[in-house]
């Protein structure tokens, strides 16, 4: 019995100890299967958080990085820009719902050496700009290896780039396409071919999608906030089945990018602030500090040993051998000590006198208000608000009731999903626009037939995703956004004003004509008066509503006195624009005075935007 | 029969003096305009701070402020806008026709439709027509009814056993009706009670006037005034110019105790019961004949809800209508000439614990006193009366 006992116990134990080790083999097979991806695998499968996250984005998305690289070189090199781009549907898509499109970009920037062209079109996070500090338009090097990426997964076919430097005689051409496991670029079907321009990149991508050409997030919508914030820029387009058209350029020099400044020290975590000595190899702390950062001084130095307590030697160490916590001890000491705000010399403003001459292009305008405020720290970080405001001829009616046109722009690049959550947004709807005479709805967008585009630049926007669709709505960026459109709205109040004093007086002499008559009519008619005594009463009745027409009278008098004290301003401020004015051409607000429509430019006079 | 002849006169001397008003009043403003000089029409201010109230009296009256409107280019189209009005007005006063206040914004409407000239006039909605004839009663002193414009019939619906009603038609034609005849049905008053005149078969020991038509009903269907020789009305919520006259009325042809009886809520307090016995601030120029100063709140009072165990609840101050309320009852108990009054203090007093309690307790809370019991709403009110628990 006893043994019967032990075997069934040792059975028990035996399968038991079977099943241990089956759960350990499985652990460790698990174990096994974690891996690590690429870069490019991981944008590969979340290519929504970067812009594609529809067919309809996924055109604009990739029109939109081909055109900011392109700028972007055009910029770096000096150069005026001078862009061609094609968007054309090319048949049925191989995803429902959706066609092959061809995107065409063309510019005449400085072009890439052919050693680089798979790292710009086909790595991920390969970018000249990243984390330099600057405003520019792209800044990690994501975009435009996204958009190969898509036509890659949904054509089957990568980018095709014809590039050329200034040196070369013959243009380079391949077909870039995405080893996703690796992120690197593969060049295909490589070659040279002649062309005709001195130096430039064309890429064309062939890709699934949608063309969506109007509303908020339309390709014209693109456009035309495109040409508002680039005046420099001269855009040759093709874009389905609209007709082609052509903007000229209405700046001749090229903005310079101004430098980065080195970064402020109470914008940085401890990590940052230890990797950055790295950076500097074998040097005295004191000297890093000066020469690593911004704003620290000789007489920072000594605050920090007189007030905050810090250790003498740790500034005269060298600071690739400094420990941990003498580190530490610098960084707090550091935060505590009083220091200048960020200098605010990097960020870089189109400017009142290009956006007012910009505004022309993008369709017969009333009238207009710029403004570009001065550059200030907000949330520690350098940024610059500019706002402009136009009136449409083409939008004008009675019952116009529709919401402002929105166009936001970070850095010069529009903005055109997710309004509703946008600093930007959120900035128009706390403004009162009803004081600078536009109808608002309570905390709505202001109605009518205006375009109000918004600008912010800086080197550190903070957007709320990958995709950068929209600028986080801090209290601080919202104020200084609030300040710019009060200011750009008490200007154009001085168009809506003169404006509406002049409809006071036309209403109120339209009142008088239709109910003088009616009331001495009728008054006449109850006591069966003589025509005499109407007539009487009709002179006399017209004698006192002329005198209350004198007080509105004076009204419209001061309005137009203001306007033209305000444009006298204007003309100074705006020299560069109203120079190239014609005498009929002076934005003065009244009808009479309206410019003419913008000209469709001479190389294709077929349309415009 | 000699009171009805009189009743008949004094309405057709009106009428003239109406006219005579209105073409003296054009006369000056076309002779003003002859002479190039502004018209200025002057009427009395109907708001609470131009109100008096004294307990001898009994209703809010007047005081001396004015308000004055001057032609000018903002007011060209009101004036004119009222002239035109005041001649369709004067029009239905000299060959007797009356129209409601609804008809009237659509003749007006047909006649501005029909002629071209006249189409800067037209009327958006009924309010706009309604207003320029509240305008040219204010300048002109009179009350609607006297320019034979009336609102449509609401409210004052009566039952009672006893009373016999002669209503003497605008030809002078005479009709009698006796109230018993019409079973549970009710008599309806019209917006002229001034041409009715009212008689008692038997004594009548009171008249209750109740907040809710319903509730009036619900007590006649359970045989009220088959065992009370009394009058009842129900106001239907606010108390139309029909139903304060016809309550005025009552009080002044058969001499019997009136009382009201409804919510215990501002409101009520406020709109309802202040308006029926001593008028309303924005009727300042026609308290005198229509307000009934002797009606007495019954309830619902505070007392009560203790001693009846009724079932009240708060006020719902996220309600803007009961915020509202509240929000005016406080002004009332600053501002309100009635309520300040010392005779009044009892009402000023559930005025101050609806504000200070923020409670309410509807009238058909007595309903729920017994619930298998349908006389009990009845036999409370009755219980109330008898032992003089109600508020003079």
């Amino acid at each position: 019995m006893a043994k019967k006992q032990v075997k069934k116990v040792t059975k028990k134990l035996a399968a038991e100890v079977d099943a241990s080790a089956e759960v350990i083999s499985r652990v460790r097979k698990s174990a096994k299967q974690i891996t690590t991806s690429s870069t490019a695998e991981y944008f590969a499968k979340n290519l929504q958080q970067v812009g594609f996250s529809s067919p309809v984005k996924a055109v604009l998305t990739t029109l939109k990085e081909a055109l900011d690289n392109s700028l972007d070189a055009c910029e770096d090199a000096g150069i005026l820009p001078e862009i061609r781009l094609q968007v054309e549907k090319l048949g049925p898509g191989t995803l429902k719902n959706t066609d092959q499109i061809r995107i065409y970009v063309e510019d005449n920037g400085p072009g890439i050496d052919p050693d680089d062209v798979a790292k710009v079109f086909g790595e991920y996070l390969a970018s000249s700009k990243f984390g330099r500090g600057r405003c520019s338009r792209g800044q990690q090097g994501i975009g435009i290896s996204a958009a190969t990426t898509w036509a890659m997964q949904t054509t089957a076919t990568g980018a095709r780039v014809v590039t050329k430097t200034k040196s070369a005689r013959k243009a380079f051409t391949c077909v870039v396409d995405m080893d996703l496991k690796n992120n690197k670029g593969i060049l295909r079907d490589k070659g040279t071919v002649e062309w005709s321009s001195p130096h430039g990149t064309s890429i064309e991508f062939k890709l699934d999608g949608r063309i969506q050409l109007n509303g908020e997030g339309g390709l014209l919508n693109y456009i035309r906030s495109t040409i508002l914030l680039n005046p420099h820029m001269t855009l040759h387009y093709e874009i389905s089945d609209v007709p082609s058209a052509s903007v000229d350029r209405v700046v001749n020099t090229v903005p310079v990018v101004p430098q980065a400044t080195e970064p402020h020290p109470h914008t940085m975590k401890l990590g940052e602030f230890m990797s950055h000595a790295r950076l500097f190899g074998r040097m005295k702390t004191s000297v890093w500090l000066k020469r690593g950062f911004s704003r620290v001084t000789d007489k920072v130095l000594q605050d920090l040993v007189s007030q905050k307590g810090l250790k003498r030697k740790v500034l005269d160490s060298f600071v690739d051998s400094l420990p941990d916590d003498e580190f530490k001890a610098l960084f707090s000491a550091i935060q505590a000590v009083d220091l200048l705000p960020p200098a605010t010399t990097s960020v870089l403003s189109v400017g009142e006198d290009g956006l007012a001459l910009s505004i022309r292009r993008i369709g017969d305008i009333d009238f207009f208000a710029v403004l570009s405020r001065k550059p200030v720290i907000c949330d520690f970080k350098p940024l610059q608000v500019e706002v402009a405001i136009a009136r449409l001829r083409e939008r004008r009616g009675e019952d116009n009731e529709e919401q402002v046109q929105v166009l936001r722009f970070a850095n010069r690049v529009p903005l055109q999903f997710d309004k509703a959550s946008c600093a930007i947004v959120k900035a128009i709807t706390s403004v009162n626009w009803r004081s600078y005479g536009l109808k608002q709805p309570k905390n709505g967008l202001p109605l009518g037939p205006y375009i109000v585009a918004v600008s912010v630049v800086s080197p550190f926007i903070k957007f709320k995703n990958a995709s950068k669709e929209t600028i986080d709505a801090s209290d601080e960026l919202v104020e200084e956004l609030r300040r710019a459109l009060m200011q750009t709205g008490q200007r154009l109040s001085r168009y809506l004003s003169r404006e509406h004093k002049a409809g006071e007086l036309e209403q109120r002499v339209q009142h008088i004509e239709q109910f003088g008559p009616i009331l001495v009519e009728t008054l006449g008619r109850i006591l069966g008066a003589s025509d005499e005594r109407k007539q009487a009463a009709t002179a006399g009745l017209a004698r006192i509503l002329e005198k209350d027409t004198k007080g509105i009278k004076k009204d419209l008098a001061d309005a137009e006195g203001r306007l033209a004290s305000y444009l006298e301003e204007k003309k100074s401020r705006l020299a560069g624009f109203f120079e190239g004015l014609d005498q009929d051409e002076q934005f003065t607000g009244t009808d009479a005075a309206a410019p003419a429509p913008v000209k469709p430019a001479a190389k294709s006079g077929k349309g415009k935007v | 029969m000699a009171k009805v002849q009189q009743s008949a006169k004094r309405v057709a001397k009106k009428q003239s003096e109406i006219i005579s008003m209105g073409t003296e009043l054009c006369e000056r403003m076309l002779s003003d305009l002859e002479k190039a000089k502004r018209p200025v029409l002057t009427a009395t201010k109907c708001s609470l701070d131009n109100s008096q109230y004294s307990p001898k009296v009994g209703y809010l009256t007047p005081g001396n402020k004015k308000v004055s409107s001057e032609l000018n280019v903002s007011s060209v189209k009101k004036m004119s806008r009222a002239i035109f009005m005041l001649e369709i007005l004067l029009r239905n006063v000299e060959i007797a026709n009356i129209n409601t206040k609804r008809e009237l914004y659509y003749v007006a409407k047909g006649l501005v439709k029909h002629e071209t000239k006249l189409r800067p006039l037209d009327f958006q909605d009924q309010d706009e027509s309604d207003s320029v004839i509240d305008f040219i009663c204010e300048m002109m002193e009179a009350y609607r009814e006297e320019l034979n414009c009336v609102a449509d019939d609401r409210g004052g619906q009566t039952y009672s056993k006893q009373l016999v009603v002669v209503e003497t038609e605008l030809d002078g034609t005479q009709s009698t009706i006796d109230l018993s005849t019409l079973g549970t049905a009710p008599y309806q008053p019209k917006n002229r009670p001034q041409n009715l005149t009212l008689r008692a078969k038997e004594k009548i020991d009171f008249c209750l006037i109740i907040e809710s038509q319903g509730t009036a009903n619900t007590l006649v269907a359970n045989g009220f005034t088959k065992r009370h020789n009394s009058i009842l009305i129900g106001a239907q919520g606010v108390p139309s110019n029909a139903v304060r006259a016809w309550v005025k009325r009552i009080q002044e042809q058969l001499r019997v105790p009136l009382f009201f009886f409804g919510d215990l809520d501002a409101y009520t307090m406020q709109n309802i019961y202040r308006t029926l016995r001593a008028g309303s601030a924005a009727s300042l120029i026609r308290n005198s004949d229509f307000c009934a100063p002797e009606v007495k709140f019954l309830g619902v009072l505070p007392e009560d809800i203790a001693k009846y165990d009724l079932v009240d609840y708060p006020v719902k101050e996220s309600d803007l209508q009961e915020a509202r309320a509240l929000k005016k009852a406080r002004d009332a108990l600053s501002n309100d000439p009635f309520f300040k009054d010392k005779r009044n203090k009892e009402l000023r007093g559930i005025l101050d614990w609806l504000v200070k309690n923020k409670r309410r307790c509807e009238q058909q809370s007595f309903i729920s006193v017994d619930p298998r019991d349908p006389q009990m709403m009845e036999k409370i009110i009755i219980d109330k009366i008898k032992n003089g628990n109600y508020i003079d």
